[in-house]
């Protein structure tokens, strides 16, 4: 009899998105069991059904074969499962045992703490797990990686038997991590059930005993880790499906419009290279896309690109025009920009879609005449027009972008960045959590413009889009560029490989 | 002179403790992160109960009582804004303070037929205490004896406020909620309810420091006599960041020279320039504490990055 079992895990988000379909996960007493998958796989999500922190639409969880109802984190304490947040939850000013300890605490008479119980308590726990750690050091002092054991310890101390790790790695050096490997095998040792959730295949194949692949919200796969390599997993993981039907004009490039030269970005906190050595190009009339599993420098090169975050070495030419230094406002002559988190930074939400529309535009003449003044006839055509033009579903121009769906809030970025006919579009996640129909309404304006002759950089978690619309694709991994493939050539699944390390 | 020093001295201590009482109180809610301004308020609305009810049944017990009464109800209405309304902190203070004056002026008026203060035969004070041992002793005898009780209280309470917030699981709590409210509620703590512990933890102190005005400093209510003291307890405890021995010597400091600026109109300065003297040594205090401050944090990064270059 298994452990865990969750059977028939369905999780639903109205009105139509299937995070979870149909799983059914188990897990066997004393194991380190693997969860990997791509980004929006449901590894979290079926993780956090587990802890109590997402109810299950349906399906249901059985512990040694006895049905529960997890409804909350302490649900799941009381029995026996923890979670290691990829957020840490401590307070930094306190010291490391008041962390552990905090609503859980030991006490004398009268609610005094028993400070020296607790001490005595974790300073065993510490010995047992061969933890390196001094419980009196003040949190906000500490490094990441001990931070990660003060939340280790959390759960020990809680007498958990299960340990949930949402990606623990992706914070920590090889070094930090190799020491996190020897703790967790330990805790095996010491009879304890430990899940693994991470989309590192290396690590992967190191630790497990069993490995869960997902794709899309099911199980794909469950089995032994034995005689499996990168190459086997990174294809359960990425799947074989029908690349989206995109019909594109041939089109022969033309002049190099967008150029880095051995770009590389660092922050002094960390010895960690976000971005190393960048040298790319896209040329007018070309789309070139840009792979990587989300945190491998994507977000960093966009940044860098549209000048949020300056980098420390190299040089970043568009039409010619070095814009390494520039301010953001004289990138956005040349740059059009689709932000990937749409809300935040792609619009005003309770401005009025005028003043969506005509920002950035602004900045010109093409609205005013006298600099600090704005001609609001002007604007107003303007917006009138583009909603016509990209057929946005609102009550006007003076609605306000929080009333409209996804897709058209997306439509009135695209409408405002479009028209600007800047040089280079600059596109990052466009299509991210669009329905179907406003997909293929954002992928055709994409190959218009393409057919326009603007130098289109496209970064896109969903690598069918990517393979189907891109000329190019740059993979990315661990801030460098690993290798330039041509989507007509090479399959989603080498794509895929490269992504996550299989092949080099 | 050697007894207008004596005089000045003992006069500190009862200067210092309603500020040192409603700071005390104060500092709960600083450390749970409720943003509290009400003890002005409450320190008046107390002062004004503690001599309600001493008039009535001609008790001091009684007045006492009414008092902390008081201070309890109006932490009520406070939480209830505050944390069941969610109102903003900042504007409920003010709602409170200015409740708190219109409100003790009109029942002064409607209850007792008088303007601006009400002496009384009939208000019972509190009691001093004659502390066996300590008045054999001859200057010390004269400084530290026979002071209304509450003082005494007052300065035990300081340490023991102390062990509550750094030894207790209550202030453990406190302290987590104050820091981070969602990290807190992860682990099962309910932030409400530790909040409102503490925002009535403030209205019991804050009262029983108005008690002590009225019943305890002087014998009387006169409109507004808590006089900014509530204001002070609160640039105490931002000065001392919540610290309760720090709040201690403060209200010590701060007491002194009270009682040293009322002792000097005696002798031919302006009262109004005497009577700024504690506001500016308060300024002071500020000054050199944030100038000490930016120095130690100054040199704690400095340490931090010589460790990172190693």
């Amino acid at each position: 009899m298994s452990y865990i079992e969750m059977k028939n895990i369905y999780k639903v988000y109205p009105p139509d998105v299937i995070a979870l379909e149909e799983v059914n996960f188990s897990l066997q007493k004393g194991e380190i069991h693997s969860l990997i998958g791509e980004n929006g796989a449901g590894k979290s999500t079926l993780m956090k059904i587990l802890y109590g922190l997402v109810h299950p639409s349906s399906g249901q969880v059985y512990i040694n074969g006895n049905e529960v109802k997890i409804n909350s984190p302490s649900d799941a304490i009381n029995f026996g499962i923890g979670m290691v947040h990829q957020e840490f939850m401590l307070i930094p000013s306190f010291k490391v045992y008041e962390n552990v300890i905090l609503g859980m605490e030991r006490t004398k008479k009268f609610g005094v703490i028993n400070k020296e119980e607790a001490i005595n308590e974790l300073e065993e726990l510490t010995k047992r797990y061969g933890f390196d750690l001094d419980l009196n050091a003040v949190t906000s002092d500490l490094s990441v990686a001990a931070r990660q054991k003060v939340e280790i310890l959390k759960l020990l101390y809680r007498k958990v038997d299960i340990l949930i790790f949402d990606e623990p790695t992706a914070v920590l050096t090889p070094q930090e991590t190799e020491q996190l490997f020897t703790e967790i095998k330990s805790m095996k040792e010491m009879g304890k059930t430990i899940i693994f959730i991470s989309h590192k295949l290396d690590e992967v194949l190191e630790i497990s005993d069993r490995i869960t692949i997902m794709r899309s919200g099911r199980i794909v796969s469950s089995i032994e880790n034995k005689n499996l390599t990168k190459s086997n997993l990174a294809k359960m993981m990425v799947g074989k499906e029908v690349i989206l039907s995109v019909t594109k004009k041939p089109i022969e490039p033309g002049q190099i419009i967008l150029k880095t030269e051995n770009l590389t970005v660092d922050f002094k906190q960390s010895k960690h290279k976000f971005l190393q050595d960048i040298n790319i190009y896209v040329r007018a009339g070309e789309i070139v896309g840009l792979a990587g599993i989300e945190g491998n420098g994507q977000l960093e090169l966009v940044q860098t690109i549209i000048g949020e975050s300056q980098s420390l070495n190299g040089k970043i030419y568009i039409d010619k025009n070095e814009i390494t230094n520039s301010e953001i406002k004289e990138r956005r002559f040349l740059i059009s920009y689709i932000p990937s988190d749409r809300k935040k930074y792609g619009l005003a939400l309770t401005a009025t879609l005028t003043e969506n529309l005509s920002m950035t535009h602004h900045l010109g003449n093409k609205l005013s005449s006298f600099k600090y003044f704005i001609n609001w006839t002007k604007a107003k055509v303007l917006s009138n027009n583009l909603l016509n033009q990209y057929n946005i579903v609102a009550r006007g121009i003076n609605d306000m972008p929080k009333h409209l769906s996804g897709g058209n809030q997306q439509k009135v970025i695209l409408a405002r960045e479009f028209s600007l006919d800047a040089p280079f579009l600059l596109l990052d996640q466009p299509t991210r959590g669009l329905d179907v129909g406003s997909i293929e309404y954002v992928h055709n304006v994409i190959l218009k413009m393409r057919e326009k002759g603007k130098a289109i950089l496209l970064i896109s978690a969903d690598l069918d889009e990517l393979l189907s619309l891109s000329d190019r694709v740059y993979v990315i991994r661990n801030g460098k560029i690993v290798v330039e493939l041509d989507p007509t050539v090479h399959s989603k699944e080498e794509v895929g490989e490269y992504m996550l390390g299989g092949k080099e | 002179m050697n007894n207008i020093l004596i005089s000045i001295i003992r006069d500190s201590f009862s200067s210092a403790t309603p500020i040192l009482l409603s700071a005390l109180g104060g500092t709960f809610t600083f450390y749970a992160n409720v943003f509290n301004i009400s003890m002005e308020g409450m320190m008046l609305i107390g002062a004004f109960f503690g001599v309600l009810g001493s008039f009535y049944f001609q008790s001091w017990v009684m007045g006492f009582l009414f008092a902390l009464i008081s201070g309890v109800v109006a932490s009520l209405i406070f939480s209830l804004f505050a944390i069941l309304l969610k109102t903003d902190e900042f504007l409920t203070g003010i709602g409170m303070n200015m409740l708190a004056l219109g409100g003790t002026t009109y029942l002064l008026r409607n209850l007792f037929n008088v303007k601006g203060a009400f002496i009384s035969p009939q208000i019972k004070s509190l009691p001093t205490w004659d502390i066996p041992g300590l008045n054999k002793i001859p200057v010390v005898s004269n400084i530290l004896n026979k002071h209304p009780f509450i003082v005494y209280i007052a300065i035990i309470l300081a340490f023991f406020v102390d062990f509550i917030i750094f030894h207790t699981k209550f202030g453990l709590r406190l302290r987590a909620t104050g820091e981070d409210q969602e990290t807190a509620r992860s682990l099962g703590i309910n932030p409400e309810k530790i909040k409102f512990s503490s925002i009535l933890l403030s209205g019991i102190f804050s009262a029983a420091a108005g008690t002590f005005l009225s019943l305890g400093y002087v014998t009387l209510f006169s409109e507004n006599m808590s006089n900014g003291r509530g204001w002070i307890s609160l640039a105490i405890i931002v000065l001392v960041r919540g610290r309760p021995l720090g709040i201690l010597l403060m209200s010590l400091i701060f007491g002194f020279f009270e009682s040293a600026a009322f002792s000097l109109q005696n002798i031919n300065i302006p009262s109004q320039i005497t009577s700024m003297i504690p506001y500016i040594v308060t300024i002071l205090a500020l000054f050199i504490y944030s100038v000490y401050k930016e120095k130690s944090t100054r040199s704690a990064k400095k340490e931090v990055e010589k460790i990172k270059e190693i």
